[in-house]
């Protein structure tokens, strides 16, 4: 068994099993195609507004976000059935863009932890957009901190959220 | 530095080698998978429960059909790694057992304890799919095994969330305690829902393969 020694050294060493690789990838503006305004995200040092940028001009998140493909604009909820009926109720949407959902056992994954929450009224994964869509009900409230600790309970991490009109491309 | 090493490691493993991978053999906190696993060397079955985004523990249940070997045993797996990119995700497991072996040899019954290790990489878009698996068993008094196994994949199509998801693999795996030690199977996995399912036939040491996945 002294083979196997390694491979427990190996996973005492890794102390986080989310890497941090896409944290610091918050350059962006460069191409003029993603308006500003459209995304929520926490302002690092890396992080370049441009000469006309207006401190007071937008609402910064709390957010880790990943800039690594700064071409394509912000995805605007997914409607489904369940999701416009959630809507036309009077929800709230949300738009989650998240890392890593390459399958439909990320879906999965996603799906069932969210949907133990009674303030979800409907969700949809995109894997083509890579965005979790959320309604959430009608006077209910969920945070972008339990948001972002519900994706990683279900092994995923978010890189930005975008609610209400910015959800809805308004 | 960790960071770079574990990358290294598992790019390397991943060109070396690329696996049987278990898909996702870590699931959401709170869920419970089963896993079915049949190929040229045995028929395994394992029911697991995520304890956390990064820990499951399961019983296991394995029979290798060519020494009539009978494993039962429980085994946590840790995801130790995750790489997240908007296309990608990469995931390093790390896994283990401890049970009990039984093994019938011309009616005569021996059995011994069991323990092993193994270890997981896998890197997947939608598209595009390598993995690498190892793993050692150490059956006591019945022997020790080591089996590697790596696997390429490419999905011919991208499938929307809930349709039906197909991929095309082919498999190399080795171990070193059969005849034919190295052999290679292609196969096709079908993905949909919590339900995963794959069919393959062993060209090197005829033989079906059939892997089921669910998750609850």
């Amino acid at each position: 068994m002294n083979k196997t020694v390694p491979l427990f050294i190996a996973a005492a060493l890794a102390t986080s099993a989310f890497a941090d690789d896409d944290k610091q990838e918050m350059k962006h503006h460069g191409d003029g195609q993603m308006n500003h305004a459209d995304m929520n995200h926490a302002h690092g040092a890396e992080h370049d507004h441009g000469a006309n940028h207006e401190p007071e001009s937008h609402e910064h998140h709390a957010m880790a976000h990943d800039h690594g493909d700064m071409a394509m604009i912000a995805a605007t909820i997914t409607h489904t059935n369940e999701i416009s009926a959630a809507l036309a109720n009077g929800g709230a949407p949300v738009v989650v863009d998240v890392l890593g959902v390459v399958c439909d056992f990320c879906a999965t994954a996603m799906n069932k932890v969210f949907s133990k929450r009674n303030e979800v009224a409907a969700i949809y994964v995109d894997l083509d957009k890579k965005t979790l869509n959320l309604v959430i009900n009608d006077g209910s409230d969920l945070s972008d901190k339990q948001i972002e600790k519900l994706a990683k309970q279900a092994g995923y991490r978010i890189a930005a959220i975008r609610r209400d009109n910015e959800a809805m491309g308004g | 530095m960790i960071n770079t090493i574990l990358r290294i490691a598992l790019v390397s493993m991943s060109l070396i080698a690329c696996a049987t991978a278990v898909a996702r053999p870590v699931s959401y906190a709170g869920g419970w998978t089963l896993i079915e696993t049949s190929n040229r060397a045995s028929s395994a079955g394992l029911l697991h429960y995520t304890m956390n985004y990064n820990l499951s523990v399961g019983a296991r249940y394995e029979w290798q059909r060519g020494s009539d070997t009978r494993v039962t045993a429980i085994q946590p797996t840790f995801l130790a790694k995750r790489w997240f990119g908007r296309d990608y995700q990469a995931n390093l497991y790390f896994s283990g057992g401890i049970g009990t072996a039984e093994r019938k040899i011309g009616g005569i019954e021996s059995s011994g304890r069991v323990k092993f290790v193994g270890v997981m990489a896998d890197w997947e878009t939608r598209s595009l799919f390598v993995s690498y698996e190892g793993r050692r068993m150490n059956l006591g008094q019945l022997g020790n095994q080591t089996m590697h196994a790596a696997r390429l994949g490419w999905a011919p199509y991208e499938g929307d969330t809930g349709a039906l998801h197909t991929w095309l693999m082919l498999e190399v795996d080795h171990r070193k305690h059969m005849d034919e030690r190295t052999s290679v199977t292609p196969l096709l996995r079908f993905f949909k829902g919590p339900a995963l399912l794959e069919v393959g036939y062993n060209l090197s040491d005829p033989s079906p393969l059939f892997n089921f996945t669910y998750r609850f």
